[in-house]
Formats: C-alpha cells, sequence, structure tokens
C-alpha cells in the first residue's frame, strides 16, 4: 500500500485561492441549484425526444 | 485543508453524485427500453434485409432486368417496386405505388453508393453495391412524392431524384402482367 | 514551458488558419444552395468545395488543435518538459505535408470525394497518403503523451496524475484505437484501388471498417472541451471542480463506450441486419452516461462559485457568475448548444427513428451544432486560455473575445436550427444545386436563406476570432502568472489505479471491440461481399 505523500513543494499552478470556511458554508447547499438546472434540461431534451416520436415520427407511417 | 472538513466534503460529494448517477442510470434505461418496445411491438426496424447481389450482373437477367423493374402486383396481391439507383438517375424515374395497402421496395445499384428517403414518410435507405435494399412500408396519403437520391454519388448527385406516386384504389390499376406505371398528369 | 511554446503555436496556427479557410468556402456552399445562389458554380466546384471544408474542419482544423493542446497540457499539468520534442516537430512537418498533399489534390478535381471517401468512389492516392500522414503525425502525439504520463507517474509514485493529462492520454488512447477501423479501410482496401493494384472493392467491409472509427472520432474532438469544462472552467470561474472522480470516470466511460458503436452510423445499410444494429444501438445509450454525469458536476462547480460571490436561492448563483469572462461564457453557450445537439443526436440513434433523418439536412445541421457550435466554441475559449501562456501576453480587452463568442453562438443557432426543420421536410444531403422550380424545395427556400444568414455571422466570428489572436501577439500586456487548472473540491492525495491508469480499460476496450465488430468484420472476411467496381473521380 503506497504512504500518503505529504503535499508536493510550492506547485504555482495548483495554489488554492479560496477561503476554506467558505467554501465548507456553499457546501451546505451546493448542488441543490446544478440539480435542479440539470435535471430540469434533461427533462426538457426527454420531453423533446419523445413528442418528436410521438407527432413526428410515428404519423409518418411504419417502415421495417 | 484539515482533515475533517476534507472527510464531511468527501461524503457529500460521493453521496451526490451517486444519487445523480442513479438518476441517469434510470435514464439510460428509460431510453433503452423505448427503443426495444417500438422495435418489438410497433414492428419497426431500420431496414435490415441482409441480400446480396453481384452489381456487376444485376442488369443482365434476373430481379433487376430492365423489363421487370417498376411496380409489380403479384398473383396473391402483394406489391413489389423494384427499382435501380445509377449514376445518375433512377429507373423507373415515377414509381407507382397504392394508398393504404402494404408495399415492399427493392432497390440495387449496379456502380457506386447511393441512397433514397420518401418525403413525408420514414422511408430511408441506404443502396449499397453488393446488396439488395429492402423498404416494407404502407402510404397513408394519396399524392406526388419526391424520391431524391440522398448519398453522395458524384458530380451528378445533385440531379438525382424519382418521383413516386402514392395513387387511391381507383387510379392503382395493373395491367395485364400485373404492372402498374405512373399515371398521366 | 519555453520550448513548447513554438509547438504549440505552430499546431494551433495551423489548425486555425484551416478553419477560417474552410469557413469562407462553408459560406459560399450556403450560398449556392440557396436561392440567392442557386445556379452559381458548377457541381465540380461545390464538391470541390465540400471535400475541402470537410477535410479542414473535420481533420486539420480538429487533429492539430487536440495535438497542440495535449503538448500544452503535457508540460503544464505535469510541471515537467516533454519528452520527444524531435520527434513532435518531425511528426509536425509530416502532418503539414500531408495537409498539403491532400489539399492540392482536392484543388486540383481529383479528390471530390467528400470527407468520407465512400468507396468504390476513389480519388487520387495523393488524397489518402495525405491523409494518413496526418493520423501517422497524431499517432506520434499519442505516443509522446503516454511517454509523458508514464514518465511522470515514475517520478511520483502514488500519486494521482493531474486530471487534466488524465483526460488528454485516454484521448490519446481512443484516438489510437479508432483511427484503426479507417486506417485498415485505407491501407487495405482504398488505396491499392486508388493505385490500380485491384479493380473492384468490398463496399460492404469498407463501410463498416469506416463507421468503427465514425463515432470515436467525434469523441476525440469532444474531449478536449470536457477536459476545459473539468480543468480549466471551475478555475476560471473562481470556485473549485465538484468532483475530480467523476472526471477521471468521465474520460474513462467516453474511451470504453463511444467506441463499440460505429455501427449507429450504419442503420440504413443494407449489409448488416437487425440483431448487430441492435447490439450497437443499446451500447450507444451507455455513451450518453458520460454527458449526463457532466451536466450535473460541472454546474455544481459552477454552483460553488457563483454562491461564493453572494449568489443566493436556487439559481441565483448563475447570474452571480463572472460571465465577463471568455472561458465562463463560452462554456454557458456550449451548454445551450449541448442540449440541442444532444437532443439531435439521441433521435439519430434511436434504431427504428434514425429512417426520419438518416442523409437529411438534419443530420448536417446535427454535427454543425454539436462539433461546429458545443466543441469548436471550447476550442475558442481553451485558445484564449493558453495563448496567453504560450506568448507571454495577455489580452487587453475581453470585449472583442466575447462579441466573437456570441457572434459564433447566435450564428451556429440561427443556421443550424432551421436546417434542422428543414431535414424533417426531407431536404437531403450534399446537394450542389436545388431546383427550386419544384414546389416542395421552393417551400424550403426561405428556411435556406436564415441558414445562409446564420453562416455569414459565423464568417465574421471566425474572423474576428483570428484578429484576437493576432492581437494579442502584439499586445503589451504580461500574461497572467496565478493557477491555470482547478482544484477539485476534495483534491485527491491517493486513486485506485483504475482510476490513475489504462491497463483495466484498455482490456475491457478490445473485449467490447471484439464482440461488436468481431462478426460484422469477420463476416466479410469468411465471405466477401459481391465486389463493386471502382469508380475514379480524378
Amino acid at each position: 500500500m503506497p504512504v500518503d505523500q505529504p503535499r508536493p513543494a510550492h506547485n504555482p499552478l495548483e495554489e488554492s485561492d479560496i477561503d476554506e470556511a467558505a467554501l465548507s458554508t456553499v457546501l451546505r447547499t451546493v448542488p441543490l441549484g446544478a440539480a435542479v438546472l440539470a435535471g430540469s434540461a434533461v427533462a426538457l431534451v426527454v420531453l423533446g425526444y419523445l413528442a418528436i416520436y410521438l407527432f413526428v415520427f410515428l404519423p409518418r407511417g411504419i417502415v421495417g | 485543508m484539515t482533515d475533517q472538513p476534507r472527510e464531511t466534503h468527501e461524503r457529500w460529494v460521493l453521496g451526490t453524485e451517486l444519487t445523480w448517477a442513479f438518476g441517469v442510470g434510470v435514464l439510460v434505461a428509460a431510453t433503452i427500453s423505448i427503443i426495444v418496445f417500438t422495435a418489438l411491438t410497433l414492428n419497426i426496424n431500420p431496414p435490415s434485409n441482409v441480400e446480396r447481389i453481384d452489381p456487376k450482373t444485376l442488369h443482365l437477367s434476373g430481379e433487376f432486368s430492365e423489363q421487370n423493374l417498376g411496380t409489380l402486383v403479384a398473383a396473391d396481391g402483394t406489391v413489389t417496386a423494384r427499382i435501380i439507383a445509377t449514376q445518375f438517375a433512377f429507373v423507373p424515374h415515377c414509381i407507382a405505388l397504392p394508398r393504404g395497402r402494404p408495399v415492399t421496395l427493392r432497390l440495387a445499384s449496379p456502380d457506386v453508393i447511393h441512397g433514397i428517403l420518401i418525403t413525408g414518410t420514414n422511408v430511408n435507405t441506404m443502396v449499397v453495391p453488393g446488396y439488395v435494399a429492402q423498404v416494407h412500408t404502407e402510404f397513408t396519403k394519396s399524392g406526388e412524392l419526391l424520391m431524391p437520391c440522398h448519398e453522395y454519388c458524384g458530380l451528378g448527385h445533385s440531379e438525382m431524384w424519382a418521383t413516386v406516386q402514392v395513387l387511391s384504389a381507383a387510379e392503382f390499376k395493373p395491367d395485364s402482367d400485373g404492372r402498374v406505371s405512373c399515371a398521366r398528369r | 514551458m519555453r520550448g513548447v511554446d513554438r509547438l504549440c503555436l505552430a499546431h494551433l496556427w495551423l489548425a486555425f488558419a484551416a478553419f477560417v479557410g474552410a469557413a469562407v468556402l462553408g459560406v459560399w456552399q450556403m450560398w449556392v444552395r440557396s436561392p440567392l445562389g442557386a445556379h452559381t458554380g458548377t457541381p465540380g466546384d461545390y464538391y470541390m468545395s465540400v471535400t475541402a471544408h470537410g477535410v479542414a474542419m473535420a481533420y486539420v482544423l480538429s487533429t492539430f488543435f487536440i495535438m497542440g493542446f495535449g503538448y500544452f497540457v503535457a508540460v503544464t499539468a505535469l510541471q515537467r518538459p516533454l519528452p520527444g520534442q524531435g520527434w513532435a516537430w518531425a511528426a509536425f512537418v509530416a502532418g503539414v505535408i500531408g495537409v498539403v498533399m491532400a489539399l492540392v489534390s482536392i484543388a486540383l478535381g481529383k479528390a471530390s470525394v467528400l470527407f468520407t471517401f465512400y468507396p468504390p468512389l476513389t480519388a487520387t492516392p495523393w488524397f489518402y497518403i495525405g491523409l494518413i500522414l496526418v493520423v501517422a503525425a497524431s499517432w506520434v502525439w499519442c505516443v509522446l503523451m503516454f511517454v509523458s504520463m508514464a514518465a511522470w507517474k515514475r517520478k511520483n509514485p502514488g500519486r494521482p496524475v493531474p486530471l487534466a493529462m488524465f483526460g488528454t492520454v485516454a484521448n490519446a488512447l481512443m484516438w489510437l484505437w479508432t483511427t484503426a477501423g479507417v486506417a485498415a479501410e485505407l491501407l487495405y482496401q482504398v488505396v491499392p484501388a486508388a493505385m490500380g493494384f485491384v479493380q473492384t472493392v468490398d463496399v460492404g467491409l469498407s463501410r463498416t471498417l469506416f463507421s468503427w472509427t465514425l463515432h470515436a472520432i467525434v469523441y476525440f474532438w469532444l474531449i478536449p472541451a470536457y477536459i476545459a469544462f473539468y480543468t480549466m472552467l471551475p478555475r476560471a470561474a473562481g470556485g473549485r471542480l465538484y468532483s475530480d472522480t467523476m472526471g477521471r470516470l468521465t474520460f474513462i466511460f467516453f474511451l470504453i463506450y463511444s467506441l463499440p458503436v460505429g455501427l449507429h452510423h450504419l442503420l440504413m445499410d443494407p449489409e448488416h441486419g437487425n440483431g448487430t444494429k441492435f447490439i450497437q444501438v443499446l451500447l450507444t445509450a451507455f455513451v450518453a452516461a458520460p454527458t449526463v454525469l457532466t451536466i450535473f458536476t460541472i454546474p455544481a462547480s459552477l454552483e460553488i462559485a457563483g454562491r461564493l460571490r453572494g449568489g443566493r436561492g436556487v439559481f441565483g448563483w448563475i447570474a452571480a457568475l463572472p460571465w465577463d469572462r471568455p472561458m465562463v461564457l463560452a462554456s454557458g453557450l456550449s451548454f445551450v448548444m449541448l442540449g440541442f445537439g444532444g437532443l439531435g443526436g439521441l433521435i439519430n440513434m434511436a434504431y427504428g427513428m434514425n429512417a426520419m433523418v438518416h442523409n437529411t439536412s438534419w443530420v448536417t445541421a446535427h454535427f454543425h451544432l454539436i462539433y461546429g457550435g458545443t466543441v469548436v466554441i471550447m476550442y475558442f475559449a481553451i485558445a484564449y486560455e493558453i495563448w496567453p501562456r504560450l506568448t507571454g501576453r495577455q489580452h487587453e480587452s475581453f470585449s472583442p473575445l466575447r462579441w466573437q463568442l456570441w457572434l459564433w453562438f447566435v450564428g451556429m443557432m440561427v443556421m443550424t436550427l432551421p436546417w434542422h426543420w428543414l431535414g424533417l421536410q426531407g431536404q437531403w444531403r450534399r446537394v450542389a444545386n436545388f431546383n427550386y422550380d419544384n414546389p416542395i424545395i421552393a417551400s424550403w427556400g426561405p428556411l435556406v436563406i436564415v441558414s445562409l444568414a446564420g453562416g455569414v455571422l459565423l464568417l465574421a466570428s471566425a474572423l474576428l476570432f483570428v484578429r484576437n489572436l493576432v492581437v494579442l501577439h502584439r499586445s503589451v500586456q504580461p500574461a497572467p502568472t496565478g493557477p491555470l487548472y482547478a482544484l477539485a473540491v476534495v483534491p485527491p492525495r491517493h486513486v485506485p489505479a483504475a482510476l490513475n491508469g489504462f491497463g483495466l480499460w484498455n482490456v475491457l476496450v478490445l473485449a467490447s471491440m471484439l464482440m461488436a465488430y468481431g462478426y460484422p468484420i469477420a463476416q466479410f472476411v469468411i465471405a466477401p461481399s459481391p465486389s463493386a467496381i471502382v469508380h475514379r473521380t480524378e
């Protein structure tokens, strides 16, 4: 089992610029907004798919 | 970051992602179910009759020789239209088909890849040299429809199209050999 | 950084030069197809243009952008010099030679076979050899990506590979797997036919081999956009990546699910039966998964940024985001286009429903929207983000960048939405000249003109994009030196080997390709199709 490495010496491309306490605070609400947004988007796509299937594709006739 | 908030965050992130992933799983399953349902109950399938034919000789004899092209009503009443797709025309250029009866379209190419759709319908197939393309359908409305070649087949591709006349029962009259040609308009 | 600056810029400038040339051709094509330009030019001109446009956009813009971006990521994410720079430059030169060969062949009228080059239509062998050189160059890039990652892992045992590099290597691996199909088609069938060594070709086999490549290639184009979503966007927005693990899984899912599905491009073909088509449609449903995971994880990451900036309520965080930053704006616009493009894709793959859209303008509209829109707008955003690091200069103003991105979005929506509709009306593809005397076709005219207007906006955006980069090269503002890549909410200290490498996934890909493509290809080896005569177009 590899041992956890300590964080590497100062890597200028991996600095945190966020206050950890603020992060913890917002994480009490996140990802509610994202879930609603993504869920709505997915619902719209599914409804669009079903609508095209029922109202455009099927009326054009059966093919096989 | 100290370990305590890190572990809390880790659990929260993982939990929410798994919840969403579960929803994704349901969605993928639902999509698959719709597709399976249609295929089985309504018998809607892509054209998949795998039937080989030699493009180099198909015009010489047999099913796709010139005198056998076009719409034919067999003795048992089945309606079949045989069409050749070639650079840059369909033979025949106009195809008469009945409204409200099952029809079968069979197409072959002696040269390159072509394809057809019939406007306003779900009739769509590639015509690949080496294979007979077959589509079953039933037209629900009479009228004159466009049947263009929809796959690039060379410089004349834009001019390659046929007409489909969907005729009412009164107009769809086979001759003594069972053949039906387009009505004069 | 110094060493790869020139290497990256060379690749990126070639990509964008091809892009602008192709954009000009695209507008001309839209013009000729519309009632306004009907009967302008000959079919020979048109199909020469379509071939050049397709090759430039699908093969040159994409491949060279991805290679240039990949070299950048290998150096900046791994914080080490690129191994094998000599090889990288040699590959670039080979690629340039290949592009020139292909474009000259097209310009001479000897290769009007379109970027899909379906045999038995056959062009001059120089066209195909040119494309093969480009693919070979990209294979060198793939190897250098693997070597880079392997070297970093040896120096950093037990540590997680930085996500941007993990995604880049997943993409490189997927590219190697997917190009095998078109390479086999070209080397075994098309080039011998073009050179006159054989007079006939098995078209069932060539369609099938090309389909192997056809789907995963679009994910090859897409993954860099997702690398930007996961590793650059959260930083640009001022937040954190919600889940590093989801990022890794997304790239792994793309690797394993985008390959064994190519037959869904052949749903209307007569050389395969229902069984194989159905299996690959089922597998296609799985490739929706990484995208659906992403449309949760990325908004969650943005939500962190938005709430840190004071956004409240269910949607308040959206308005609070720094939309003035090009990476953030481009990503938002990209997601909107992903919604429409994704819906189109779900319809394309839906087995029987494919009959409603196959080879109509719906298909053309779909891939312009999802690739030209969703993906290429992120190529712009990535370019805007990394160009300062490559040149040492910063954009003097972000305003022209935002104008350019909005123009691209509006142009793409205006061009493609009516185009989808026209496809449903039965408008078919690859037409040099529509006969507007026909009443059915005449009814399409107005929407074709609307699409043309969208295309003109896109050309304006393309020119503005190049202008923005040229101006940057002369800017006096120094480049930013802060962090480029995002941190995760929980930066990983250790990840399981399966999420840090590709050994297991490679085996899975092999197994799935055998299952999905084994019989469909073997059938032609066991019993070749009746062959078709080679048809030269030169």
